[in-house]
């Protein structure tokens, strides 16, 4: 009896929760635009995944295009040939714009200026070398100061390279062989690679990225919700409306959980319907599992942002703390980056964060169509979250609220 | 908590409420110093005191919004943290703020508060349209709140705090920031309430108010009761005609400057 009461009372609290979001259509304005902004700022940053193409016999590339000089200072024909297969293969594999400079100050200039990602160095004696049968070395020098590009030039560079070595090795096998019993691929790479993707099809890294960032808006936007909702009504004055009227105190706290629960569902919804739609993201899972997850990540939280509200004197310190907590959180769960680069303490703390385990739950149910059963260790970390930051949280707001 | 009220009826069924040694410290400062009051049922009780007094503090105790650090209280003859729930269902608030949402109508705002009594829908709707109309804002019922000017946001603000015919009604400066008409209309209301057998608590600054409402007033200073008596009799004592003389006599006539430590958010009526 008592309990159906609590939540009658939690659902009408909801309602109008609810409804004064509706009313206030700048806010509204904002809610939706915030998570599409965000879904689409985030879709844009991270880079597709390349795509090869084996009728083209391209690689492919994440930045294709990009401005490299080349410095050739050794003028023997096998440099030569080297240098127009530089630029040959960079042009078709769609990897860089080759320049030529005449010095290596000259490059370097460019590059410092910023109109250069990359140079290389064909050095003086480079012919004598392959003539006498030497191996010979090409130099590198790339624009550090931005080191995803940084490490996608050298790659790239080497992988050039690799191909026009392979065509020098083809060339000397054929000549030490010329009969051609052995196949030269043999001698070059007897071992090749070949990748089974994770899901089947057309894949770009982002389709990874979408349920971690649905987790994210989610929990972040209730946690902050929650804190925002109880401090204003304190301000205000309407919290002594519900607190000098009869009704459990729980019925407060569920009723706003409950809105945030809902507010935080439909920005969840719509970054993954931005996803699909723009990034071509598709849903391998169960959308009620999804539902399960994302309910629970918001439960695990919420009891913190009572919690602060709880200690908080007013509106604008419940948010900075909640910030405080946020953001930190947004960049140690491995939803941004990936947890394993971190320092062993930091993979801690991103461990003990609801967020880690939300979004790894999502992800499994979303891409890798896991059922309850494998996404259950999740499940339960974000079930016992619940219990104990709501054992905290509702006896604490009790005292806070009355104090 | 339910055990315990279910068990203690009403001992003493003519005070409207009872306190004895009621204090409350924040910190090291203490708003209510021991105070022991007695309001008896069907009185309009003027609750009187400069700014500081503690007038707020104590009433906010006995709507169950503070717990007390010492001493007791009793509202309808249930203990205020006790029985806090029965006392809640037999009080209504109408405090500093208001206590309205603006985004939601008039009537928006009567339901959902309504709601938070148990009031059986229909019923609760029958009441709301009957009191909007007593206060005149039925062409006004489905606007909006926020959009009401103070007289009219008050009036609301009045009838939702009766809605669940409280048997104790707490008024803290009612009429504060009011216009002359919604002042009138406001105090005429509050006669009425007492006529239908309402125990009304009220605290103002307007000594006049006090003089033409309250039963009997009680004089509060430095969190102490200075001085209770009907306003007749302080102005026949004092042989004055203006409570106010009356008043700055029994708490002097300087001015009430004081920081506190905590920072109150009490914003003025009327801004939402």
């Amino acid at each position: 009896m008592a309990k159906t009461v609590t939540w009658e009372v939690a659902l009408e609290i909801a309602r109008r929760d609810l409804l004064d979001l509706w009313r206030s259509k700048m806010l509204l304005f904002f809610f939706i635009l915030f998570p599409l902004l965000l879904m689409g700022m985030f879709g844009y940053i991270y880079p597709p995944t390349p795509q090869s193409n084996p009728n083209t016999g391209s690689i492919g590339t994440a930045f294709p295009n990009l401005p490299v000089s080349l410095v050739q200072m050794d003028d023997g024909p096998a440099a030569s040939s080297v240098a127009a297969q530089f630029i040959q293969v960079s042009e078709q594999q769609t990897f860089f714009t080759v320049s030529q400079s005449a010095s290596y100050e000259a490059a370097r200039n460019l590059l410092v200026q910023g109109h250069l990602k990359g140079i290389v160095i064909i050095p003086e004696g480079f012919s004598d070398s392959l003539e006498a049968g030497q191996p010979a070395t090409v130099q590198v020098t790339v624009d550090e100061t931005n080191p995803t590009i940084a490490s996608v030039v050298q790659s790239e560079i080497s992988a050039v390279f690799n191909i026009i070595g392979s065509n020098i090795s083809d060339q000397n096998i054929h000549s030490m062989d010329p009969g051609g019993a052995v196949n030269p691929a043999f001698i070059i790479q007897p071992i090749s690679v070949t990748q089974i993707p994770l899901i089947s099809g057309v894949t770009s890294s982002f389709e990874f990225l979408a349920p971690g960032f649905m987790a994210l808006t989610v929990i972040t936007g209730s946690l902050q919700g929650v804190a925002t909702a109880i401090s204003r009504e304190k301000e205000q004055g309407t919290m002594d409306g519900l607190l000098a009227s009869p009704i459990p105190h729980l019925s407060i706290i569920l009723g706003k959980v409950t809105a945030q629960t809902v507010r935080g569902l439909i920005q969840g919804f719509l970054i993954l319907g931005l996803s699909i739609i723009l990034f071509g993201v598709r849903i391998y899972g169960s959308p009620i599992i999804m539902l399960i997850v994302m309910v629970l990540g918001t439960a695990s939280f919420v009891g913190v942002g009572i919690i602060m509200t709880a200690v908080a004197p007013d509106q604008e310190t419940a948010q900075m703390m909640t910030m405080l907590l946020q953001f930190p959180m947004m960049f140690v769960s491995g939803v941004l980056f990936p947890i394993d680069q971190m320092p062993t303490w930091l993979q801690l703390v991103g461990r003990a964060m609801p967020l880690y385990y939300a979004a790894d739950a999502l992800r499994k149910v979303i891409i890798l169509n896991a059922n309850l059963t494998t996404i259950m260790p999740d499940v339960l970390v974000l079930v016992v979250y619940t219990f104990v930051t709501m054992t905290i949280a509702i006896p604490l707001f009790d005292r806070a609220m009355r104090r | 908590m339910t055990m315990q009220e279910s068990v203690t009826v009403s001992s003493s069924p003519n005070q409207a409420i009872e306190t004895q040694g009621l204090t409350k410290r924040f910190n090291n400062f203490t708003a209510v110093d021991g105070v022991d009051l007695s309001v008896q049922r069907g009185e309009i009780y003027g609750f009187l005191g400069p700014n500081g007094a503690g007038k707020t503090t104590a009433i906010r105790m006995l709507c169950t919004l503070l717990l007390p650090t010492s001493g007791s209280a009793k509202v309808d003859g249930f203990d205020v943290v006790q029985q806090a729930n029965e006392v809640r269902k037999r009080i209504g608030l109408v405090s500093e703020k208001l206590i309205m949402y603006p985004r939601l109508t008039a009537l928006e705002n009567l339901m959902f508060f309504g709601r938070l009594y148990g009031i059986e829908r229909n019923a609760l709707w029958k009441k709301s349209e009957e009191l909007l109309e007593m206060v005149k804002l039925t062409p006004f019922k489905d606007k909006l709140v926020g959009g009401f000017s103070s007289g009219m946001r008050q009036r609301v603000n009045v009838i939702r705090a009766i809605l669940h015919d409280p048997d104790i009604l707490f008024l803290d400066e009612p009429t504060t920031a009011l216009d002359p008409q919604s002042t009138r209309f406001v105090r005429d209301l509050v006669k009425n309430l007492r006529q239908g057998g309402h125990t009304i608590v009220l605290t103002t600054h307007i000594m006049e108010e006090a003089d033409e409402l309250s039963d009997r007033v009680c004089i509060i200073d430095h969190g102490r009761i200075m001085a209770i008596d009907t306003p007749q009799a302080f102005k026949d004592k004092y042989n004055t005609e203006s409570l106010l003389e009356v008043f700055l006599e029994l708490t002097g006539r300087e001015l009430r400057d004081s920081a506190n430590e905590r920072i109150s958010m009490r914003a003025p009526m009327g801004r939402m």
